[in-house]
């Protein structure tokens, strides 16, 4: 029996076949779940929907009515939601004293009033727990940033860290319903959103020496982060799980050490 | 094709009948590895090793030899070490301005050098690599009343598995720990069989039930299988306690009090 048979999955984030979130639908759907994905634009999703058998629709994660009818979308094609994972996010650096108010509020929409909104509407289309069933697992995407030190993210570290600290929150409230709330936070990840750093060897050289594992995550690696949180099996709420090689526990390079 | 299909895998404190390590160990062996089982009492190892088809090994946690020697039994029987974990432990609950240094000591040695050593002898061990695991507690972090030795030692040693996750990481091995909140296990029964007690802790779990040992043993295959690129991480395997706490030694004395007035 597979891990996640019966079970239905919204996944919001999976815009490029080789995102964490594609990684997590084919995860997801190997092990029998029914998927529902999403990203800003559906044609986005609609290559890796079709592939899975998913359903794509469109969703932008600052637009509430449009995670409402996300988390319904799911519910009107199969009956139920049980798990619901944002990875949408939005990259954005600056030192802090030349951050502007856009930059600001850009990152804290997506990331802290988007993940709020996002566990928000997925928990109250999730069926509260009695007798065994109903309850679910909602995981969202926290950052390395939050961990260790990383030279001018102020708006998106300060962003993904209030998320955690909602994450809690939601633990915390939610348990009662028999709802689970967790977030991954990835490592400096080969991904379709890193390309750009993957191309410059004196950028990945200077990151792998930070990483007592001596590789790279994968998109792989994330998703069976998102398996195991997604799982019956976890018992485990409003924890933040780290998967980046250990670099959690050493510190990010600096620009001047790309060399 | 199970999750764990041809690892060697290592649990030392499966010797108490139905304890945390005798669940890790049989659903280890459910996912498919060789299993081998470790603690002081042989006849309670030698029938678990039977029901799963694994190795019993002698082990005294608080003896350098006798970790050493426990840990090259296993790799020699099994032919390869790829997990161990440590679930050896002594819930001592005794006020602070009462612990002996006696009693320290022996928590010292069991909850704190006996893992360093551990350590020391599975890292060589584990020649291609592997995935080791500290059970801890969630009062490594989070408060309880008259349980500072322990307490203390579980923290330590959270740490100690950090340290050695970022300087032995390039061998292939991760180190991570886990923390259950109160488990109903063989070490605190004495405590469930108090009328109300095990009640006074629901509260403090935001899924409304304390932890089982098969809670525990799912995250340990998790952090076990190659599924998991976790290291020097300790994860809080117990339904979000660490969010809310134990309760006081005022709340559970209370909720002892008012069962005994109901029964």
């Amino acid at each position: 029996m597979a891990r996640l048979d019966g079970k239905v999955a919204v996944i919001l984030g999976a815009s490029d076949s080789r995102s964490m979130g594609a990684a997590t639908a084919r995860r997801f759907a190997a092990e029998g779940a029914q998927l529902v994905l999403a990203a800003r634009r559906a044609d986005a999703v609609a290559a890796v929907a079709a592939e899975l058998g998913a359903i794509a629709i469109a969703c932008d994660i600052t637009d509430e009515p449009q995670l409402a009818a996300l988390a319904k979308a799911a519910v009107d094609s199969y009956g139920r939601l049980d798990i619901a994972v944002n990875y949408a996010g939005i990259g954005g650096s600056g030192a802090i004293l030349e951050t502007s108010a856009d930059l600001f509020r850009q990152q804290a929409e997506v990331h802290f009033v988007g993940t709020g909104l996002f566990i928000k509407h997925m928990a109250l289309a999730m069926t509260p727990a009695a007798n065994g069933t109903g309850g679910g697992s909602i995981i969202t995407a926290s950052s390395l940033t939050v961990l260790v030190q990383a030279p001018d993210h102020g708006a998106y570290a300060g962003s993904k860290g209030g998320a955690d600290v909602l994450v809690k929150v939601a633990a915390n409230e939610l348990g009662e319903r028999g709802i689970r709330v967790n977030s991954i936070a990835p490592g400096f990840t080969k991904s379709a959103m890193t390309d750009a750093y993957f191309a410059m060897p004196a950028v990945t050289n200077a990151f792998l020496k930070e990483m007592p594992l001596g590789r790279f995550p994968t998109v792989e690696d994330i998703a069976n982060t998102a398996l195991w949180l997604a799982s019956d099996e976890a018992f485990v709420t409003g924890q933040r799980i780290d998967v980046t090689a250990g670099q959690a526990l050493r510190r990010t390079p600096r620009p001047e050490e790309f060399v | 094709m199970g999750r764990l299909s041809g690892k060697a895998a290592l649990v030392v404190g499966a010797a108490g009948v139905e304890n945390m390590g005798q669940a890790i160990a049989r659903r280890f062996a459910d996912e498919g590895a060789r299993v081998a089982v470790a603690g002081r009492n042989m006849d309670v190892l030698e029938t678990l090793a039977a029901d799963i088809g694994g190795v019993a090994l002698p082990c005294d946690f608080s003896d350098r030899a006798s970790i050493f020697a426990m840990v090259e039994g296993a790799r020699t029987a099994l032919g390869g070490l790829d997990v161990a974990v440590n679930a050896t432990g002594w819930g001592l609950l005794k006020p602070f301005l009462e612990t002996t240094d006696e009693d320290f000591d022996r928590m010292y040695a069991l909850q704190l050098r006996g893992p360093f050593q551990f350590l020391q002898a599975l890292i060589p061990a584990m020649a291609t690599g592997g995935s080791v695991i500290q059970i801890s507690s969630a009062t490594a972090t989070i408060m309880f009343h008259d349980h500072d030795a322990y307490m203390a030692t579980k923290a330590g040693t959270d740490h100690m598995i950090r340290s050695v996750a970022n300087q032995f990481g390039d061998r292939g091995i991760r180190f991570n720990s886990v923390s259950p909140g109160v488990t109903e296990t063989p070490m605190t029964a004495d405590a469930a069989a108090v009328p109300g007690l095990m009640d006074a802790f629901r509260k403090g779990y935001p899924l409304g039930r304390h932890g089982t040992r098969e809670d525990v043993a799912a995250a340990c295959v998790w952090l076990a299988s190659d599924e998991s690129f976790m290291t020097g991480e300790n994860m809080q395997v117990n339904g979000g306690l660490s969010l809310r706490g134990n309760p006081s030694k005022a709340e559970i004395e209370a909720a002892v009090a008012a069962a005994v007035a109901t029964s």
